[in-house]
């Protein structure tokens, strides 16, 4: 047997095809970072020189959102009221019946209803928003009004409604995974002592996993906020403030979606306050989705001691 | 150490042909086994040979476990066990289960023993009951402090005490106990030990165990299982001295390949 030394090439690591390739990746990923922090860069520099014609303390405390108006006002207070409106309706409609969903998903479907339903819940994730939309407007408006004629055609109990079934899937899926979180001895350990399997569910195993479910929750909730598109088409985007869901709700995104429309000339105040108000939703929506991340983690870890005994 | 017969007692819990497969995969295999009235049954074999899962069958716990069936029958008092119209809950609270792992409620220990009689519906105060189990199980001596402590902070034979005391506050027909010394030292098994010996008045008491000699200290009567199999069945003296079958020689020898 002879030996035969060791050649010198391309497997090694430091020659030229896969120093080559390294560069390439580290390019792309440096791209996509640097584009996104241009876009975070240009709406916090827009904002603050809008906060230097206009005071934060006007734009956070006034209640008139009307820049366009003869007299205009720049309190952000009713956009964020219409946003947190849409965003809680919508949410608190959801949770009942994506939590119970989840419930039923991981311990009552067998394999064939579960498959199934899975696909039906991950189908609802993929319908564009503007299919919702028209969905609102065209059928869930309707069939409200009929029911309950001093309703408006655009109002804030569809968008609540059409919003809260786009989010149904956040709270299915992610729900369904804070129940994995929790150790499958604990139902058993339950049952076994002769509880019946609700009560076991009820009392240990949802409340083992609340933080997992909040967090979900709170990531729907998010992407309600974040949510454009149905709002604008169920809600309409009225001028004046609205505190009342029978009519149309003004939120921080449909007032974004329709002054892009427009034509604000570029470097006026009005233009400067679209980018306050874009940095207000990205702040609120990057806050919650990093709460709901950690909440979620926070479940992975188990929180047994939620446990109602 | 005067040994009953397995003799004509009455049988508590009994198998016929008790086949449990998950996801088609036969774990017990055509199984007929009695457990008579007030005795204490031990079923002995190698790891993966089915104990659990024949202990498991006896208060219908295989049901939770998504791909399991069941055929074959098993009869409690004479009656199907797994007839659709049976309360599963009252089942399990006359056939009571300890796991090889617990899993303890971290709450305290009274939360703990409670939460069976809670679930059973037992109104009004629990402490006498929380404590008459407690007390046989040696947790229990008079002092409150042990009722607040959290059940986590119990050392492992503790804990594995108390989660006897849990199935025996519902004051259950029959206990299975699933390799109730694994992982304690010796001191804390043989606590264990002794709860069992004396518990052989209580209730009847099905355990598996890993530890043969355990079976030969505790048990009127022993079950060889091998493979998914029930290869002897006997007087536990009768199966440890005299054992008809070859493989439960061999297992009992450690000359099983």
């Amino acid at each position: 047997m002879t030996a035969t030394a060791l050649s010198r090439g391309a497997g090694n690591p430091r020659s030229p095809g896969e120093r080559f390739g390294k560069h390439v990746l580290f390019t792309c990923a440096a791209l996509s970072a640097l584009l996104g922090a241009a876009v975070i860069v240009v709406v916090a520099l827009e904002t603050v020189r809008f906060f230097g014609r206009v005071s934060p303390a006007r734009f956070f405390g006034g209640l008139t959102w009307a820049p366009l108006a003869e007299e205009p006002g720049f309190g952000v207070l009713p956009l964020i009221a219409g946003t947190a409106q849409i965003a809680a309706g919508a949410t608190f409609l959801a949770l009942p019946v994506g939590l119970l969903t989840a419930v039923f998903l991981r311990y009552y479907a067998g394999g064939r209803t579960a498959s199934v339903l899975n696909a039906v819940v991950t189908l609802l994730a993929c319908i564009p928003a503007v299919v919702y939309g028209y969905f609102a407007l065209n059928y869930v408006t309707p069939a409200i009004r009929s029911v309950w004629p001093g309703v408006e055609g655009f109002n804030g109990i569809s968008a609540c409604l059409v919003v809260g079934l786009m989010i149904l899937p956040t709270i299915v899926l992610l729900s369904r995974e804070a129940l994995g979180a929790v150790p499958n001895s604990l139902l058993e350990e339950g049952v076994a002592l002769g509880a019946t399997r609700r009560r076991v569910l009820v009392r240990l195993v949802v409340p083992a996993a609340a933080v997992g479910i909040a967090g979900s929750v709170v990531m729907a909730a998010a992407r309600a906020v974040g949510e454009t598109m149905i709002v604008t088409l169920a809600a309409g985007n009225p001028t004046g403030p609205t505190w009342n869901p029978l009519e149309g709700v003004r939120t921080l995104t449909t007032f974004l979606a329709q002054a892009s429309l427009g034509d604000i000339p570029t470097g006026s105040i009005e233009y400067g306050a679209c980018f306050a108000v874009a940095a207000v939703l990205f702040l609120l929506t990057c806050g919650m989705h990093a709460a709901g991340r950690a909440l979620m983690a926070r479940g992975q870890r188990g929180t047994l001691g939620a446990v109602r005994l | 150490m005067v040994m009953s017969a397995p003799g004509p007692a009455l049988p508590v819990l009994s198998t016929e042909r008790l086949t449990v497969r998950f996801d088609g995969r036969a774990v017990l295999k055509d199984v007929s086994i009695e457990i008579p009235l007030g005795r204490v049954v031990s079923i002995i074999g190698p790891a993966g040979s089915g104990k659990t899962t024949l202990l498991r069958s006896f208060n219908r716990m295989n049901e939770l476990i998504p791909g399991a069936k069941t055929a074959g029958t098993v009869h409690f008092q004479g009656v199907d066990l797994y007839d659709a119209d049976i309360d599963q809950a009252e089942v399990r609270r006359r056939i009571g289960m300890v796991f090889q792992k617990a899993t303890l409620f971290p709450k305290s220990v009274f939360d703990n023993v409670a939460f069976g009689l809670r679930a059973k519906g037992v109104e009004g105060d629990l402490h006498g009951l929380v404590e008459e189990a407690l007390t046989v199980v040696g947790l229990w001596s008079g002092g409150a402090e042990v009722l607040d402590a959290r059940a986590l902070d119990l050392t492992a034979g503790e804990q594995r005490r108390l989660s006897i005391a849990r199935a025996l506050a519902l004051k259950p027909d029959c206990l299975l106990l699933d390799e109730p010394t694994a992982a304690l030292d010796p001191a804390a098994s043989a606590k264990v030990e002794s709860i069992i010996h004396a518990l052989r008045h209580e209730c009847t008491i099905v355990l598996a165990t890993s530890d043969h000699t355990q079976a030969g200290r505790l048990s009127d009567l022993t079950a060889y299982l091998d493979s998914g199999r029930l290869m002897e069945y006997g007087a536990t003296q009768e199966l440890f001295t005299n054992p008809r079958n070859e493989r439960t020689e061999s297992y009992l020898t450690g000359r099983l390949p």
